[in-house]
């Protein structure tokens, strides 16, 4: 059983654009998936799919388990996204209770609840920021902050949205750094192709809604003409 | 964006931060009440209710000049309003104050009351929210049975506003950047209202995403709150101090006998 | 517009807050039923649109160097409809109290009541009654002008109301009511220009703007409208008569004594005991006689324990500021000696 699996899926804007070409793709459980791309190619629907939140054609697998409003509850434990914007991900008016949000509405008791929160927020690095309020945190932190609130379900599989975005290269590191010790299924999108090459086992290349090549990150990355055609750059190693 | 946070200093710590916030939030509520009961002509009354979230202060370790900065920011309009004391209550009389003497009018002690009293009800709320936390309050809100959607919706109010506070920053920033001269009021406000429409479509769109963020975290309509407080030991003398400080200021304003509509023949 | 603590007697704050608080338990139970998981977030975030608007200025047309903002109320009604509009202009209101400190804290059922639960509700009623269901620019921007106006209006004509009724202040009722309406004629004009012009832009852009209010639409849409035009009709029956009443004070008038006539019972409290109050009050208050009324037999000379009830308070004043040093003094002191340890 595959972690993602994606046959045929087409999926339009509520405008009409089309978003998502009939892309097919598989991810096996453990693997490191980097989604690369210019803007508007797609990346962000294709991890929105996965999400559930994309109604389309086609079929989307999570777990073994179709994407269907049935199956959203079930799938929502195993698969964890984090959003482009953290202060999106962050709605809480204190940290603690952002990051126990997942917890809570899996109906698990007080006590398991603190100590996944603080196994949670020890992983990225936050621990003493518990009480905190969203707004008193920095760029970084709350990038980090956004990843424990999805870490603290304790999920399978992760999607991650532009993580790196507007970071600073010490914070980026950091995140690198995180990202790498996680052992769950991480699908990644980026247009960083210096921050997906550190992490990835796997890069795919998207655009103007298709697949465009799905192979290793030395493969992709050393690609020149391949990565300029779809303005992207080489990762400067 | 950094902004000089209000509610920066309820997240430093001192012996007031780690009281209950329960306690806190009954006792500047009752202390309150106990300021606006205080008799009407008698300022040195409303002085010593300045004593008590003066000392919450300084041992919570909040900067006077912040409490002072957030008073004068407000004083203005109630001092427009104690001033028209003078002005409609000419009634004289004498006032003595240790050896000052001064022949005066009951307006002047009305407002210099009213004018005592502001300032001791601002220290106590600026006591209380510079030391608890804005979340634990809520939570003691929940506690004491407020409508459950009404703490949701003031948790996410108080989450969003620094973040529509700077895209409404951003947004007149960017028009202040574009700007030569006046312009004709309609066109003003044509843009105004532009700069307030465009802050509102980034706004639905946002609630949009926080929603997506709910769901994926397993929200369907169920809120739930985690963490309960104890109440300490310290907690229970910090009540006890403040009952008899509140007590006091009942019973010198009962000495002094409440003062409604006595008329000079 | 947001009243101080020091306009209101107690028994009318707790009285407005008790009324506010079963307003506010009424609106979130409609709330609750009709809102989806959906408008949680919309409702916070709304809020904090609100909120933050209220900091961009515009000039106001006319007046030079002036400028006003958005309050935001009828806005909320409108896009929303009266009940979500209400919880959240409440909302607004007791965040602006506890952060901001606009307002104060016994203040809160009369802000609440003044801002947010009638500005709401009589908005909405007068929209939806003007509007009615015509489609038409025109139409539109007159029922929303229409409620902005009055609501702005009516919200400021109850300050004066609430604090005649505490009798707190010695501003007379006819001139807090003139001031207020006059000031708040240009704002609700404001208020009403600007909802029109976001409303248009925003429609401009997401034209299904004005269709976020179907799932959360009040269901007995009548029923409200006539509850509340009754109590708008009842309001501005209150302020006339109070308005129109010979004596500025009139609540005063009615229970307190009548020379002129004799035989009026008066209900305030009788002579003998009027007078211990005062007996006392001339012990300890800073002031010495300041009623002229004739003491009764026996009375302490009121100078000589006037006099020594001065320096009670100035001993009590000087007391008080001394610990207040004192305190501040250890505090500094302790700073110190953690900061070099």
């Amino acid at each position: 059983m595959n972690a993602i699996d994606i046959r045929d899926f087409s999926f339009h804007y509520p405008d009409g654009t089309p978003a998502l070409n009939h892309v097919s793709l598989s991810i096996a459980h453990g693997e490191k998936v980097m989604l690369i791309g210019p803007n508007g190619a797609g990346k962000s629907s294709l991890l929105l799919a996965m999400s559930g939140f994309a109604q389309g054609t086609g079929s989307v697998q999570v777990d073994g388990l179709k994407v269907t409003k049935r199956n959203l509850k079930a799938i929502r434990r195993v698969l964890g996204c984090c959003l482009e914007n953290p202060d999106d991900q962050l709605f809480m008016p204190s940290l603690y209770e952002d990051i126990a949000f997942g917890p809570l509405n899996m109906g698990l008791p007080e006590t398991e609840i603190t100590e996944r929160v603080t196994q949670a927020l020890a992983t990225v690095g936050l621990a003493d920021k518990a009480n905190k309020p969203p707004h008193h945190l920095s760029a970084g932190q709350k990038r980090a902050a956004a990843i424990a609130t999805v870490l603290s379900m304790n999920p399978k599989i992760i999607t991650l949205d532009e993580p790196d975005g507007s970071l600073d290269p010490r914070h980026r590191i950091q995140l690198q750094k995180l990202l790498k010790s996680l052992t769950q299924t991480l699908i990644l999108a980026t247009c960083n192709m210096n921050f997906a090459y550190a992490i990835a086992d796997r890069v795919v290349l998207v655009d103007q809604g298709q697949i465009v090549a799905d192979d290793t990150p030395q493969a992709i990355m050393t690609h020149k003409l391949l990565l300029e055609e779809h303005g992207l750059e080489l990762p400067t190693l | 964006m950094h902004h000089a946070h209000i509610d920066k200093f309820a997240y430093q710590d001192s012996p007031i931060h780690r009281l209950d916030p329960r306690a806190k939030l009954a006792v500047t509520l009752f202390g309150t009440l106990a300021i606006a009961s205080l008799p009407r002509f008698s300022p040195d009354l409303a002085f010593y209710t300045w004593l008590g979230p003066f000392a919450l202060l300084v041992l919570g370790r909040i900067p006077l000049r912040f409490a002072a900065k957030h008073i004068a920011w407000t004083l203005p309009f109630v001092l427009v309003l104690a001033l028209t004391s003078l002005w409609y209550d000419k009634t004289p009389t004498t006032i003595l104050f240790g050896p000052l003497l001064w022949q005066s009018t009951l307006g002047w002690l009305k407002c210099l009351t009213l004018t005592a009293k502001f300032i001791g009800s601002m220290l106590a709320l600026i006591a209380l929210i510079s030391t608890t936390r804005f979340s634990d309050l809520l939570m003691v809100l929940q506690r004491w049975h407020v409508p459950e959607i009404l703490v949701i919706q003031l948790g996410f109010l108080y989450r969003y506003i620094f973040v529509l506070i700077d895209k409404a920053h951003h947004t007149v920033r960017a028009r202040t950047t574009r700007t030569l001269k006046r312009l004709a009021p309609k066109q003003e406000l044509r843009i105004g209202t532009a700069m307030i429409g465009s802050v509102l479509i980034q706004s639905l769109d946002t609630s949009t995403r926080i929603t997506q963020a709910m769901q994926a975290r397993g929200f369907v309509g169920q809120w739930h709150s985690p963490k309960q407080f104890d109440m300490k030991r310290g907690d229970w003398l910090f009540l006890g101090l403040a009952t008899l400080y509140i007590g006091m200021l009942m019973y010198l304003s009962h000495l002094v006998g409440s003062v409604n509509s006595v008329r000079p023949t | 517009m947001h009243m101080a603590n020091e306009l209101l007697s107690v028994p009318v704050a707790a009285g407005t807050f008790a009324i506010a608080s079963l307003g506010l338990g009424l609106v979130c139970r409609k709330v609750k039923e009709a809102a989806t998981t959906d408008q949680l977030g919309l409702m916070g975030i709304l809020g904090a649109f609100v909120f933050s608007a209220q900091m961009i200025n515009l000039p106001l047309p006319g007046l030079p160097g002036t400028s006003g903002h958005l309050i935001g109320a009828v806005l909320l009604a409108i896009l929303l409809g009266p009940h979500a509009g209400a919880l959240i202009v409440s909302s607004i209101v007791i965040v602006q109290c506890l952060l901001f400190q606009d307002g104060g804290l016994l203040a809160l059922g009369c802000n609440m009541i003044n801002m947010a639960l009638v500005p709401a509700y009589l908005g909405y009623a007068l929209y939806r009654l003007i509007l009615h269901q015509a489609t038409d620019t025109w139409r539109f921007n007159l029922a929303v002008m229409t409620a902005a106006l009055i609501t702005v209006l009516v919200s400021a004509i109850l300050v004066p109301i609430q604090t005649a009724v505490s009798g707190v202040l010695t501003l007379p009722f006819r001139t807090f009511v003139w001031t207020m309406v006059s000031v708040h004629l240009v704002i609700g004009l404001m208020e009403g220009l600007i909802t029109i012009a976001v409303l248009a832009y925003v429609k401009q852009i997401k034209p299904d703007i004005l269709s976020l209010n179907q799932k959360s639409t009040c269901d007995n849409r009548s029923r409200l409208l006539v509850a509340t035009l009754a109590i708008f009709t009842l309001l501005l029956c209150a302020v006339f008569s109070l308005y129109a009443s010979d004596k500025p004070d009139g609540l005063e008038w009615s229970y307190a004594e009548r020379p002129e006539q004799p035989e009026f019972q008066s209900v305030v409290l009788p002579h003998e005991q009027a007078d211990t109050v005062e007996t006392l009050q001339s012990k300890y208050t800073l002031l010495p006689a300041y009623t002229k009324r004739p003491t009764p037999i026996g009375h302490i000379n009121a100078q000589d324990v006037a006099l020594s009830r001065g320096w009670t308070s100035f001993a009590g004043v000087m007391g008080a500021l001394t610990t207040m040093i004192v305190i501040w003094g250890v505090a500094w002191c302790l700073r110190k000696k953690r900061a070099t340890a």
